[in-house]
């Protein structure tokens, strides 16, 4: 089994819903706190989820694009052989990868193994932190089933995030891979990132003529 | 990736006091009984080194207190591996420097301890610069080119140093003989060093925002990196750019210390002039100019996240300022 989250990012409107989410719930959660060290003089504290934003293309084809960024819980995550102590782990049951806290000496060796930039230093506990996967909330058996998924995936008000098994054909986010041409970030790092993205699907750009001259002609 | 102290002080240390160990075997075989003075004093300033180098490490550590499990992935990881390597030469040339001290000791226990120890501190400079070179997410170090320097310059810097004992003890032979070896030295590490800063450069200019996408449509440009601004606090591994006055005036720096001026000291030595300050002042440089190329390889590394984090070229979007190009307008005039 390797739990993932698919993102749509023809779905993805950039709201960051999922970043505080994330944050809300694991700096309350079994593997939290997620800290602002010091959130009055500095607003930017540690977040397992970070939405980039980008512009793409050229004018006048020129779009926006919201790249949702966590732990992608690779096939062959990097940060796992390198950490000295055996901190950084794979769950053999479902792929998660998580950081035991008790045995991590905080040397950030993993930080600068994972390709992603997703793990985050805490300086005040001294250890590395990420996404878990919400595996909290996954195994909390107290939950209703609606809940049982991460809060990133249940707070995405698009739909854009889809929660499941990569490694069963039949689940819904298999089948969005494969349908869908799913991709995952910088593939030549060899990491196999579980975590995959939908592409975008080109939009029509309804620009004629006339618009581009009246626009031309009021502007210059 | 920022780079911190006792990183510095770690690698710059450990290469420092195994060049010192490897010159000590290597100079036991050369150098009259008499000299075995020189050789116990070299041998306990590197032992000394190591101590403060292994002391500097704990401070890496977060959480000491975790440090008992260090060599729990001694099959996959380099730490684990740097730990116990580092901790075997620290301890074996422990033995061989202090050794003197307490026994009645042959010259034998020189070139026998001393060829243990260097080969102990060969095997954890390997490691330690196999740790940077074996992670393919930092773009300027994964390459044959981190080992090469940093045991390059690692053991040149003892080789300077060793130099300097040489000849303030006056050996003038002897500090010949290592000068002559020193100037071919000299010579590898600033090509070895030209190449690497080459990759630096070559690494930097590689990654970009559409690479980091994975998709067509490119140009992509960063405008949000999720939060106001990167996150260089809670993750070390990416940095700034460097600004160009700030790098060009540090490769300037240790292109003069590290390779210029060592190689007049070299220079001078080798043609008659008193050896015994100018050896040092060549120990000196070269110390300074490890210290700034090391700090460059941390500072100046480039990271693969970096196209998510690190601040893009500064390319106005055109769309958002309305300053089109004359080259667009004219393009739409005649549509």
């Amino acid at each position: 089994m390797q739990l993932t989250i698919i993102t749509d990012l023809n779905k993805c409107v950039g709201c960051k819903s999922c970043q505080v989410s994330c944050k809300e719930h694991n700096t309350a959660g079994a593997f939290g706190p997620v800290p602002d060290t010091n959130p009055y003089r500095d607003p930017d504290g540690m977040w397992w989820n970070r939405i980039v934003g980008m512009e793409t293309g050229e004018y006048p084809n020129a779009g926006v694009l919201y790249l949702p960024k966590a732990c992608m819980h690779c096939y062959d995550a990097p940060c796992v052989p390198v950490c000295p102590t055996g901190a950084s782990y794979k769950r053999q049951d479902n792929g998660v990868v998580l950081v035991d806290y008790d045995s991590c000496i905080g040397c950030q060796l993993c930080m600068w193994a994972c390709p992603y930039g997703v793990r985050e230093f805490d300086e005040e506990h001294g250890v590395v932190k990420k996404c878990t996967m919400c595996v909290d909330r996954l195994e909390d058996e107290s939950l209703p089933d609606y809940e049982r998924q991460p809060a990133c995936v249940q707070s995405c008000p698009t739909h854009a995030r889809t929660f499941g098994d990569l490694d069963d054909p039949e689940s819904k986010v298999s089948q969005l891979v494969a349908q869908r041409q799913g991709f995952g970030l910088l593939p030549e790092l060899g990491a196999r990132p579980a975590v995959h993205y939908l592409p975008r699907r080109p939009a029509t750009v309804v620009i004629d003529e006339k618009d581009v001259l009246r626009v031309m002609e009021d502007r210059y | 990736m920022r780079p911190t102290t006792p990183l510095l002080l770690i690698t710059v240390l450990q290469g420092l006091s195994g060049g010192i160990t490897l010159a000590v075997a290597a100079f036991s075989f050369l150098l009259p009984p008499a000299s075995d003075n020189v050789l116990r004093n070299a041998l306990l300033l590197s032992f000394a080194i190591a101590v403060i180098g292994g002391i500097s490490s704990f401070f890496h550590m977060h959480r000491p207190q975790a440090g008992k499990y260090i060599l729990r992935r001694l099959q996959t990881s380099w730490l684990s591996r740097e730990a116990l390597t580092t901790g075997l030469y620290a301890m074996i040339l422990g033995v061989v420097a202090l050794g003197p001290l307490v026994l009645p000791i042959n010259s034998w226990w020189y070139w026998v301890g001393g060829v243990f120890a260097s080969l102990a501190a060969l095997a954890a400079m390997f490691v330690t610069a196999m740790l940077y070179a074996t992670i393919p997410a930092m773009r300027s170090w994964h390459s044959p080119l981190t080992v090469l320097s940093m045991m390059a310059v690692g053991l040149s810097s003892g080789g300077y140093v060793m130099l300097a004992i040489l000849g303030l003890s006056h050996l003038t032979s002897s500090v010949h003989r290592l000068a002559i070896f020193m100037l071919l030295a000299t010579i590898v590490v600033a090509g070895i060093k030209l190449l690497q800063w080459k990759l630096f450069r070559d690494a930097r200019r590689s990654l970009n925002a559409a690479t980091g996408t994975g998709m067509p449509r490119a140009p992509y440009r960063i405008i949000d990196t999720g939060t106001t601004r990167p996150p260089y606090q809670t993750q070390t591994q990416v940095w700034p750019d460097l600004p160009l006055s700030v790098r060009g005036g540090l490769e300037t720096v240790a292109v003069l210390t590290l390779v210029l001026l060592p190689l007049g000291v070299i220079v001078a030595t080798l043609g008659g002039t008193g050896v015994g300050l100018l050896t040092v002042l060549g120990a000196i440089s070269f110390l300074i100019g490890t210290f700034v190329e090391r700090w460059l390889f941390f500072g100046d590394a480039t990271h693969s996240s970096k196209v998510w984090f690190v601040d893009q070229e500064k390319v106005g979007s055109r769309v958002a300022t309305n300053r089109l190009s004359p080259a667009l307008v004219r393009r739409f005039r005649n549509l």
